[in-house]
């Protein structure tokens, strides 16, 4: 299920996405600009995202599902003879790399669209940006996070998100714990946008059952699965809470749930689709003996539905496309080795993201324009996207997706939890 | 004949050198810590209060919007700046909004009164000695903003400008012990050669002249030499010589 994934491997293995990166001069050469990001054959979307550091398993998987979609259309044509080019950015899941990297792609690669970023604090900082270049109408589409700040005023008509929200996220677990009895509930979180974000959510959704978090403990960004979580295990022990709501990313969550365990926090920990599964099981799975410990009470909540259930339409065609192109991030910015999921939640949402990209494009026309943009999104109603629910945008709906899943470990993969009360009842 | 060294006659000199500069180098320590503390502790604290202001004046619009991930946003950047050391926001009853600590509120935040945003003292178990400041959020009814600086860094700093003063002292002071040496030795030379003189004459008489490097000099080495001289009664060949008469200066 997974591949190797080095500079040489990625030398070796064809690059499947390398031409998207081709220099622009030669892309570009005898091409006609069009308008900004586009020329007679194709067109640009900017990208920053985290292809470094401990999270960069997230960049990398989001990127590797959109270029398996983008690809295919590529490859077909691409949308009314234009390829479709990303341009990508490395920010490390730091917010000024990704403020730079935003300014260098609006203002010096001048990209058609932003495409795919990756987390809340960096996106939180990048949204001002957008609002002091408006008039340039350069959106920010299907962003990985699920925080508010892209979604409310005053900067959430700058960006168009799929995924459901943390907030949908949050009250979907809490409601399903408190409903099991398990009322005590205590959230870690990572200490910055994308951690209190999530903490709000579980807080708001608390007390619309009466109820307050009985602790919290927090950690810092970049925190490595090698690190020690005991002192956060040790503050929400003393709470002795009866389930536990990670908001994190994959390398401290797991180093969390190895801690608790360690420490005999017997709870449900629960996480938020943006941990990034396969990477979190992956590191819980590096201790053989104690991994079924570990993963025995793990409970995650994803906005996409699984990668296993080939009996959804855009499953299948993912899990074709992913195999087919097997797509691999540039190689420039493949600063660490990193081993890529053949599947992943993660990827399989980067698909979907792509694939409505694709058809936003396509309604653009053969004059595509960033002015026109907007009411292309707005023009998506009722739109089947293959996984059984229907998407649609408008002024006061920027958010494409409703559903949150839920999963659990079983057999060494996450698979769908279909009954609460069975696994986590009190 | 054998020249004495002049000894006791400069080690007053040599103890009032030490003594002028271990009175002027701790006098200047303690003016220096001083300063530094109160002149650095308060610009710390000014920023800190004018920081917790500019939270608080920028936080309205936010927490009017619920938008607590930006309200955390707006606080990380902030924490950025060196001696800020952590920041909290609380709502008008009290309840902890955003905050920058790690592992988690310390329990001693936790107790306080957040509505009070007078400058405070405070000693966080595991993390040291702080100065907190706080600002009210719309005259208070829409909470208030803690800013904590790190009272270590303050110290820190102190213990610096201590220590590059010593530095420069220490060089001035090594400098001078030298120059002064020099000093008393080309002072104690004549002196020494001329007690050797005075000391032959009163043993024996002289009977042989003090050197004419000693007889030449302008100083009252010179003049005490030739004042020697002649009451040992040297003649005139000797004055030929160019020896200067008893009380003729040169």
């Amino acid at each position: 299920m997974r591949g190797q994934l080095t500079r040489r491997a990625l030398l070796q293995g064809g690059l499947a996405g390398a031409w998207l990166l081709a220099p622009r001069a030669a892309a570009q050469a005898g091409a006609t600009t069009l308008g900004a990001g586009v020329t007679a054959t194709e067109i640009t979307l900017g990208v920053s995202a985290a292809f470094s550091g401990p999270s960069r398993g997230l960049g990398i998987e989001l990127y590797r599902g959109a270029m398996a979609y983008f690809t295919e259309v590529n490859n077909n044509g691409g949308i009314g003879g234009r390829r479709i080019e990303l341009r990508v950015y490395d920010d490390g899941y730091q917010p000024d790399p990704a403020v730079r990297n935003t300014l260098r792609l609006m203002l010096e690669d001048e990209v058609f669209l932003l495409f795919g970023y990756v987390g809340t604090p960096t996106v939180t900082r990048v949204l001002p940006v957008l609002k002091k270049f408006q008039d340039r109408n350069t959106y920010l589409f299907f962003p990985f996070t699920g925080a508010q700040p892209q979604r409310q005023p005053p900067y959430g008509d700058f960006a168009f998100n799929l995924r459901a929200s943390y907030a949908q996220e949050t009250k979907g677990l809490v409601d399903n714990f408190v409903g099991l009895g398990r009322r005590r509930i205590a959230v870690f979180y990572q200490a910055d946008a994308y951690g209190r974000s999530g903490w709000a959510g579980v807080r708001a959704a608390l007390r619309q059952h009466g109820e307050q978090m009985v602790g919290e403990a927090t950690y810092r960004r970049g925190q490595k699965f090698t690190g020690s979580l005991r002192p956060q295990v040790e503050m929400l022990k003393k709470a002795a809470p009866e389930a536990i709501i990670c908001v994190g990313a994959y390398a401290a969550c797991a180093a969390f749930v190895r801690d608790a365990v360690d420490l005999g926090l017997k709870v449900p920990i629960a996480n938020l689709s943006f941990v990034g599964s396969e990477n979190l099981l992956s590191l819980l799975s590096e201790d053989y003996e104690r991994s079924h410990q570990y993963t025995d009470l793990l409970v995650n909540s994803q906005v996409v539905p699984s990668y296993e259930d080939v009996s959804i339409p855009a499953v299948n065609e993912y899990r074709e496309l992913m195999q087919r192109h097997n797509p691999q991030p540039p190689e420039i910015l493949l600063k660490e080795e990193y081993i890529s999921f053949l599947y992943s939640f993660t990827s399989l949402e980067g698909f979907l993201n792509a694939k409505l990209m694709v058809e936003i494009l396509r309604r653009l026309g053969d004059d595509p324009s960033r002015q026109r943009l907007e009411s292309a999104v707005f023009s998506v109603q009722d739109f089947d996207l293959g996984i059984g629910e229907q998407v649609s945008f408008g002024p006061d709906r920027r958010q494409g997706l409703q559903r949150v899943y839920y999963t659990v470990v079983n057999t060494g993969r996450f698979v769908s939890l279909d009954d609460w009360q069975a696994k986590f009842s009190l | 004949m054998p020249i004495p060294k002049v000894q006791k006659l400069f080690q007053k000199t040599f103890f009032g050198i030490f003594s002028m500069f271990g009175v002027i180098g701790f006098s200047t320590s303690v003016l220096c810590v001083y300063t530094v503390d109160t002149h650095l502790s308060a610009e710390y604290e000014s920023n800190s209060r004018d920081i917790a202001k500019t939270i608080a004046d920028s936080s309205v619009d936010i927490l009017l919007n619920r938008d607590l991930a930006t309200l955390q946003s707006l606080i990380d950047q902030f924490v950025e700046i060196q001696g800020i050391s952590y920041i909290y926001i609380t709502d008008e009853t009290g309840t902890f909004l955003a905050h920058t600590f790690v592992p988690g509120l310390p329990e001693v935040i936790r107790q306080s009164d957040p509505s009070n945003t007078d400058t405070v003292e405070r000693n966080l178990p595991g993390m040291g000695d702080f100065v907190e400041v706080g600002s009210p959020i719309l005259a208070g009814v829409g909470g208030a903003v803690h800013v904590g600086m790190d009272t270590g860094l303050v110290a820190l700093k102190i213990q610096r400008a201590i220590g590059q003063q010593i530095y420069l002292f220490s060089t001035v002071f090594i400098i001078g012990v030298f120059a002064a040496v020099w000093f008393v030795n080309l002072a104690a030379k004549p002196l020494g050669e001329l007690l050797g003189y005075a000391v032959a004459l009163a043993k024996d008489g002289a009977k042989a002249p003090p050197s004419d490097s000693l007889l030449r000099r302008n100083d009252e080495a010179g003049q005490l030499a030739r004042l020697l001289l002649h009451c040992a009664g040297f003649t005139d060949a000797d004055n030929k010589r160019g020896v200067a008469a008893p009380g003729e200066a040169r």
